[in-house]
């Protein structure tokens, strides 16, 4: 994905992600903010993710190192403990293309929700949303269509199976594997 | 009497240290509990404890002809016993991950509950090496598909190393969310019970900024109510401690990550 590189109207370190999300939502920030958690880059872990903004409104965000976005990509750099935040300001033309990229939409109270835990801040904002984008959020019957839909579940527990299985060849730690070869639980 | 659980997600952001010593701290009115930070690339339980300045952490427990014994890196915290990660890059870089059984089984001996708070991910064997340790895990989760999705996979990896799952924890539930439709299909597939539903809740990051667990914090908070009532359907099985201290010892492997 490619996002116009933007003005940058400021750099600083905050120990809490709700403080910056306020802040644009209040400026009604059109551009993007850099999220870089300090604790990760301590231990050598590079964590880095953006999150877009039309009017002050989360619209994508993206895990720039494990290059996903939407909701995955939040989670990847949601990391508690102060984060360096960069603010960048860019024009709302340049910033539509990118903002097709359904995929890595995010509902407009997400970032609240997941980077900083404040549910105040993301219902204050999915309540300054435009109408269009309200209704956007958990959707339960997705849960629960994921849910009822065993085959692909199984899908996902056995590609895990056999990925643990692979893996504990590698580290040396096939001589713990248990023999069973069919899922514990199922239906 | 002993049994170590890994609390697991898979995934971060879904509250698994809250949960850790939420669970920690309801178990230790019935129980003597032993809380570990056993996610050692990204500690973080030591700023939930109030921790941030501890001198000995369970990196200094990790590196090869170690001066410090395992008592140094205890601390009683909020009526447990709490071994926190330390956070310097030099320190995690000289810690050999693997060692973990050894703290484990020695910490074993003296405890009736051992929980290990575990990274957030799959990708290496430190990272898995608390749930091969463990006897069962308990699968933080948020009513989300991806949460569920990397819950199933957590569990599935636990069950190839023959940890099983001693329940599930539905957290930073919303109010809109019918969390018992959503529990009742999910039981299908995890293994042994729905154990909570914890209500999202402002407290829960009040208590962080606090360095307080949340029990201690906000012991009045609708998410706390959830907490105990999680630790009371768990059921702690008896073991013998040498019995499970022995197995640690056997289980796992010699060579570096």
């Amino acid at each position: 994905m490619r996002i116009p590189r933007g003005a940058l109207l400021r750099s600083r370190v905050v120990d809490d992600p709700s403080e910056v999300l306020e802040t644009v939502l209040d400026e009604r920030l059109t551009g993007y903010v850099v999220f870089e958690p300090q604790d990760a880059l301590l231990l050598g872990e590079a964590t880095r993710g953006v999150v877009t903004f039309e009017d002050g409104i989360p619209v994508l965000a993206y895990d720039t190192e494990r290059d996903c976005g939407g909701r995955d990509g939040l989670d990847g750099f949601a990391v508690t403990g102060p984060n360096r935040v960069t603010v960048h300001a860019v024009d709302a033309d340049a910033l539509a293309e990118a903002h097709e990229t359904v995929e890595f939409r995010v509902p407009p109270g997400e970032p609240a929700r997941t980077l900083a835990g404040d549910e105040r801040l993301a219902e204050r904002t999915t309540a300054e949303a435009p109408e269009s984008r309200r209704a956007e959020g958990r959707d339960q019957s997705s849960v629960e269509a994921f849910l009822a839909d065993a085959e692909a579940i199984e899908a996902i527990r056995s590609e895990a199976r056999e990925e643990a299985r692979a893996r504990a060849e590698e580290w040396g730690l096939d001589d713990v594997l248990t023999d069973q070869s069919d899922s514990a639980f199922g239906e | 009497m002993v049994e170590a659980f890994a609390v697991a997600s898979g995934k971060g952001g879904t509250g698994k240290t809250t949960s850790t010593l939420a669970l920690g701290m309801a178990l230790a009115e019935e129980y003597d509990v032993t809380v570990i930070d056993a996610d050692t690339g990204m500690a973080n339980l030591l700023f939930h404890a109030g921790l941030d300045d501890a001198d000995v952490t369970l990196h200094d427990l990790l590196v090869e002809d170690r001066d410090a014994s395992v008592e140094d890196a205890v601390y009683e915290r909020f009526g447990m016993s709490v071994v926190p990660c330390g956070t310097s890059l030099a320190a995690f870089e000289a810690a050999d991950p693997t060692r973990l059984r050894d703290v484990v089984a020695e910490l074993a001996r003296d405890t009736d509950v051992l929980l290990l708070d575990s990274p957030a991910a799959l990708g290496s064997k430190s990272a898995v090496l608390p749930i091969v340790l463990a006897d069962r895990i308990v699968v933080v989760l948020q009513p989300t598909v991806p949460s569920l999705s990397d819950g199933l996979k957590v569990q599935e990896y636990a069950h190839s190393y023959g940890t099983d799952t001693a329940g599930v924890v539905f957290n930073r539930v919303r109010p809109d969310e019918d969390v018992d439709r959503i529990a009742e299909q999910a039981s299908r597939y995890f293994g042994g019970q729905t154990l909570a539903s914890v209500p999202e809740s402002d407290a829960v990051r009040a208590a962080r900024r606090a360095g307080e667990p949340l029990l201690a914090h906000a012991p009045d908070d609708a998410a706390a109510d959830a907490f105990r009532e999680a630790a009371a359907r768990l059921d702690v099985r008896d073991g013998d401690g040498r019995d499970v201290a022995e197995r640690f010892k056997r289980a796992v492997v010699p060579d570096r990550v």
